[in-house]
């Protein structure tokens, strides 16, 4: 009893004298900071590189569009520094990514987003993908002042009063628009009319938003919505919903899967027989991609989907892109590829905007959002909108691109391979879309 | 929606959760087999059929084989497989607390989605044509090709396990050791020996049931979940000792949760959850326990 | 048996002031600074859950259930009615504890123990999220931007870290307070063998209703700060993984162990962290199979978890 007494004031005194100088280095580091914040760079002439944060869902369910971002962001990086000179209104700076993972929850992605801001002082960050990580991490770029463009397309997120936040793709209610105006389109051209039709979607916020854009637009000209189904992504039998499809018979299905969840609903309703006059999908998840191809096979066959990047846009630098990302990583770039290709080459030409208004203070937070506001690129004059489904990349007030728009890809057999071709609203080369779907 | 058609609509979704039914049975026979006889509380049930699955569409798109077929091929290397790991995880935690258990089958339930994930990535895998991936109509009724037959071979499997516990040695052993392992002990039973076949059984019966879901839809590292769960709400449904037991306790649970779609999509597992509590409350050995 | 003894108080003191220490140290990074109130958060969870699931033994899968059920009682509380959540958070522990009550008195009624009680609460948790997203949408609801300690919303990190730190010491001292006490006694021989307690006369069912109570009420109050953290809710926060780890941390740290479970949660949340945050990028999912890993280690290897381990340290300390 006694030994064990005499040994406790000693470790006592050891925690004591580490929780002192803890805290005293704590208080150093403190107070060092209270300095001009890192964000504002030093009126020293040259920049040497410009280091941009980003932010993607690296592991978990959305592991696959946050890899195929990165894959996108390198490449750009390597063309921006190496073909292009870097920005050469900052001197050739160069631009440098890093990469962090968002995790699988919101406060991952607010983690990720501090220890960009705190360890690595970026002035712009982009992401997060997934909309709810991106409500976190706006918080904290808002806060802090740090731009954020984002990938993330719930329509929310541009309603939140922020006022460094900046987005190009298509927000998700236009991709519900879109899909709605495609169908209706080649109604009109092949003289065929629609009356009624079912919606169903996955339950998330995004596949809801993008429904509930369909179904206003639905609504809006006139067409019936017989129901609204929403499911969860993860449901492992699809065969109730197509069950009570077949039996609303509507003209049209507008469907917003995930990906699991489109092929099952793909083989379900071939299963069964489904075949209204035409199934078009929204929200760029499921049925054309190849992925979904290889699972489904000719299950999907006719189906469509809308992006927020057409791969087989004609213009020079997308070309290019596309094929320097298929030599590169051995596929084509989607929708999380092609939304980074448009949104760092904005971000360039937004550096070099404010290299040229703000020669003094570039990096600054309000200098780069003014940059941001008063950019307007088109296909003559910028790399970005060559990029861009519609060609226009013009910011409103609230951070959205003015001249958002999607592209439709259909599945279609060429040359006996299903193959993902662009049908609206310029069809790729050779290819028309294929409307009603044959057999009804 | 007129009475004639909510009558089609529940019938459809009866014969559905029939089918379903049936399915979850085979699902659910491994984790019963290995909880019942070694007394083994398994958390990654679910995501030994996952890494199974995969297992079954590697083979299937190399060798261009209907997922049926390329089941039929990992079967046996399961078995082994199974041998394997009761030796290594399993038997290290026969008989330590049920918390240790469930944390130690946690974490394999981590390793393999995480190798799921490195291996394969997040999309889903399918294979493009099986055999069975039509339906017809039987007067206002869908027939799912896939559905049907997944639940004849879960029932000709079930029916030939429900034999060999019957007839033969080692089933009889297994079922002496299930309802009393010191009793077994003292007939001179090895119940190492049974332990051992009963995960390696048990594996084969996962394989059974990976194969019947890659003919019906695809998997991704995160399949796991799905089928955990339910697995153990028709073990505790059913009680343990009887395959006919387990057989129409997943019945029940099959037509329950197609059922409750009808409701709403969303909701369709809450209903199978509440049946479970409710199950748990009034008969915690479940309906057809023998022990 | 004192209750509060002087080693006891003294291991107190010296915790707090390494917490501080701590908490000094960071509040320089905001990166680390969120970090380490994250992870106290994280240990207050698993602290609570020692009381039913170290104390009196019961797998009890549901936490992350009762957490977002009282934060979010809490949270509409005050987005609705106006109550400031310092109140709110009582409010929001009563319902939580309510619902555990409401389920727990025919669950332990009719017997329902062991594994068959950990699914039971796992799926609790299951049901409640499909109910909350059926009746809530898929939506993330904010909290209002207002700031200040009546709303449990402090401006910098390091006052959040504060305010955990303040609960954690209250939960500590809660734990301290029942193993010391005649209900730790029954309880921990609840734990032991139920069975023969029940024979001996012990009110087996009360006593378990009541660390039932007392740990969902916590749980239900500082389900809140987990929204701030979050400074969003949905039908998302009844996580059933959640769940499972906070009872995977009370288990790997010693069942019945306060100063284990601590060290549990904390050690692995930093851990986990720090593999997601330097190796998330290179192979997706090696910080969760690291993860999985260690658990599967732990478990066969030394079950007493790291209680064990302060032992063996404790008895060296002693020679």
């Amino acid at each position: 009893m006694a030994s064990k007494r005499s040994r406790i004031p000693l470790i006592i005194a050891i925690i004591v004298v580490i929780a002192v100088i803890a805290a005293g280095l704590g208080y150093y580091y403190y107070t060092s900071k209270l300095s001009p914040t890192p964000t504002i760079t030093p009126t020293t002439p040259k920049i040497e590189k410009v280091v941009i944060g980003i932010v993607q869902p690296l592991t978990g369910n959305y592991a696959i569009f946050g890899q195929e971002a990165v894959n996108a962001a390198k490449l750009v990086v390597d063309i921006i520094n190496n073909e292009l000179g870097g920005v050469r209104s900052l001197g050739g700076a160069k631009l440098d990514i890093v990469v962090e993972d968002a995790g699988t929850s919101p406060e991952s992605a607010r983690l990720a987003a501090e220890k960009l801001i705190s360890q690595y002082h970026v002035p712009i960050i982009y992401g997060a993908y997934i909309s709810r990580f991106t409500l976190a991490m706006g918080t904290v770029t808002e806060q802090n002042k740090v731009i954020l463009v984002t990938d993330a397309l719930v329509d929310d997120l541009s309603r939140q009063g922020w006022m460094y936040f900046f987005r190009v793709a298509p927000q998700a209610s236009s991709h519900g628009v879109s899909a709605v105006d495609f169908v209706l389109d080649e109604a009109k051209a092949h003289n065929v009319t629609i009356r009624t039709a079912v919606i169903i979607n996955e339950d998330s916020i995004f596949g809801t938003t993008v429904s509930n854009g369909a179904h206003l637009e639905l609504a809006k000209k006139g067409v019936e919505v017989l129901a609204h189904i929403s499911y969860p992504y993860d449901i492992t039998d699809m065969s109730p919903i197509v069950d009570q499809i077949k039996r609303l018979n509507p003209d049209i299905i507008i469907a917003i899967p995930y990906f699991s969840d489109g092929v099952l609903f793909a083989k379900t309703a071939k299963a069964a027989g489904l075949n209204p006059v035409f199934i078009a999908g929204a929200g760029a998840c499921g049925f054309t991609d190849p992925d979904s191809i290889k699972a489904a096979g000719d299950a999907v066959l006719y189906y469509t989907n809308t992006y927020s990047y057409n791969p087989a846009k004609p213009t020079d630098w997308n070309q290019k892109l596309v094929k320097e990302f298929e030599r590169r990583y051995g596929k084509m770039p989607t929708e999380a590829a092609g939304e980074m290709f448009y949104s760092l080459f904005t971000i360039y030409e937004a550096l070099e905007k404010a290299g040229q208004m703000f020669p003094d203070d570039p990096l600054n937070p309000d200098h780069l959002r003014q940059a941001f506001l008063s950019l307007d690129l088109s296909e003559s004059n910028s790399i970005a909108a060559q990029l861009y489904p519609t060609g226009r990349i013009k910011f409103a007030p609230n951070g959205d691109n003015l001249y958002a728009g999607t592209a439709v890809l259909q599945v279609q057999l060429i040359n006996g391979t299903l193959t993902p071709v662009v049908v609206w609203p310029q069809p790729q080369a050779g290819v028309q879309a294929i409307f009603p779907r044959p057999g009804t | 929606m007129t009475p004639l058609d909510l009558l089609v609509a529940v019938v459809q979704q009866v014969v559905d959760g029939v089918f379903l039914g049936l399915f979850y049975a085979i699902v659910a026979s491994g984790l019963a087999l290995i909880f019942g006889v070694m007394d083994i509380i398994n958390f990654a049930h679910g995501d030994l059929i996952m890494i199974s699955a995969y297992f079954t569409w590697l083979l299937s798109m190399n060798l261009n084989l209907d997922p049926l077929l390329s089941m039929l091929l990992t079967l046996p290397i399961l078995f082994l497989i199974g041998l394997g790991i009761q030796k290594g995880l399993i038997n290290p935690v026969l008989g330590k607390e049920p918390l240790i258990q469930i944390a130690v089958t946690v974490g394999l339930g981590f390793v393999l989605q995480n190798i799921a994930l490195g291996y394969f990535k997040a999309e889903p895998k399918g294979y493009p044509a099986p055999l069975f991936s039509g339906g017809f109509n039987l007067g206002p009724f869908v027939i799912y090709e896939s559905k049907l037959v997944s639940a004849m071979v879960s029932l000709a499997v079930l029916i030939l396990l429900s034999r060999f516990l019957a007839k033969t040695k080692l089933g009889l052993a297994m079922r002496a050791v299930t309802d009393d392992r010191a009793s077994a002990m003292l007939m001179g039973i090895n119940v190492g020996r049974v332990y051992l076949l009963t995960f390696a059984i048990g594996m084969v019966l996962i394989g059974v049931a990976a194969g019947l879901w890659m003919e019906m839809g695809q998997v991704t590292p995160y399949l796991g979940t799905s089928f955990s769960l339910v697995s153990w709400v028709a073990v505790a449904l059913a009680g343990l000792g009887s395959i006919q037991g387990l057989i129409i306790s997943a019945i029940i649970i099959g037509v329950a949760q197609s059922l409750g779609s009808l409701i709403s999509p969303s909701i369709q597992m809450a209903v199978v959850y509440l049946i479970f509590f409710f199950i748990l409350w009034f008969k915690p050995r479940g309906l057809f326990a023998r022990r | 048996m004192e209750l509060f003894n002087r080693e006891i108080l003294l291991a107190l003191a010296i915790f707090e002031i390494l917490v501080l220490g701590l908490g000094f140290a960071l509040s320089g990074n905001s990166y680390l600074m969120l970090l380490a109130a994250q992870v106290l958060l994280f240990a207050v969870f698993v602290a609570t859950w020692n009381i039913i699931g170290g104390l009196t033994g019961q797998l009890d899968l549901a936490s992350s259930a009762y957490m977002a059920l009282g934060g979010i009682t809490t949270s509409l509380l005050w987005m609705r009615l106006g109550v400031p959540p310092l109140l709110g958070v009582f409010a929001g522990g009563a319902v939580a504890m309510g619902l555990a009550v409401l389920i727990g008195l025919p669950t332990f009624r009719f017997g329902v123990k062991e594994v068959w009680y950990a699914l039971m609460t796992a799926s609790l948790v299951v049901i409640l999220n499909n109910l909350f997203r059926y009746t809530m949408g898929p939506w993330d609801f904010y909290l209002p931007s207002k700031w200040g300690l009546i709303y449990l919303r402090p401006r910098t990190y390091f006052e959040l870290f504060l305010i955990i730190d303040v609960v954690l010491v209250i939960v500590i001292l809660v734990n301290v307070y029942i193993s010391n006490s005649k209900i730790g006694y029954y309880l921990r021989s609840i734990r032991e063998d139920e069975l023969a307690s029940e024979s001996i006369g012990i009110d087996t069912r009360s006593y378990k209703l009541r660390a039932l109570a007392i740990y969902s009420f916590i749980t239900g109050a500082a389900g809140f700060l987990q929204i701030v953290i979050y400074s969003s809710f949905s039908y998302r926060l009844f996580d059933t993984s959640l769940a499972i780890s906070i009872a995977i941390m009370g288990i790997i740290g010693g069942l019945g162990s306060i100063s284990g479970s601590i060290a549990s949660a904390v050690i692995f949340r930093t851990l986990g962290e720090y593999l997601r945050s330097s190796l998330g990028g290179v192979f997706p999912g090696l910080d969760l199979l690291l993860y999985g890993i260690m658990l599967i280690i732990v478990g066969v290897l030394k079950p007493e978890g790291l209680a064990g381990l302060f032992n063996q340290v404790r008895r060296w300390l002693g020679k």
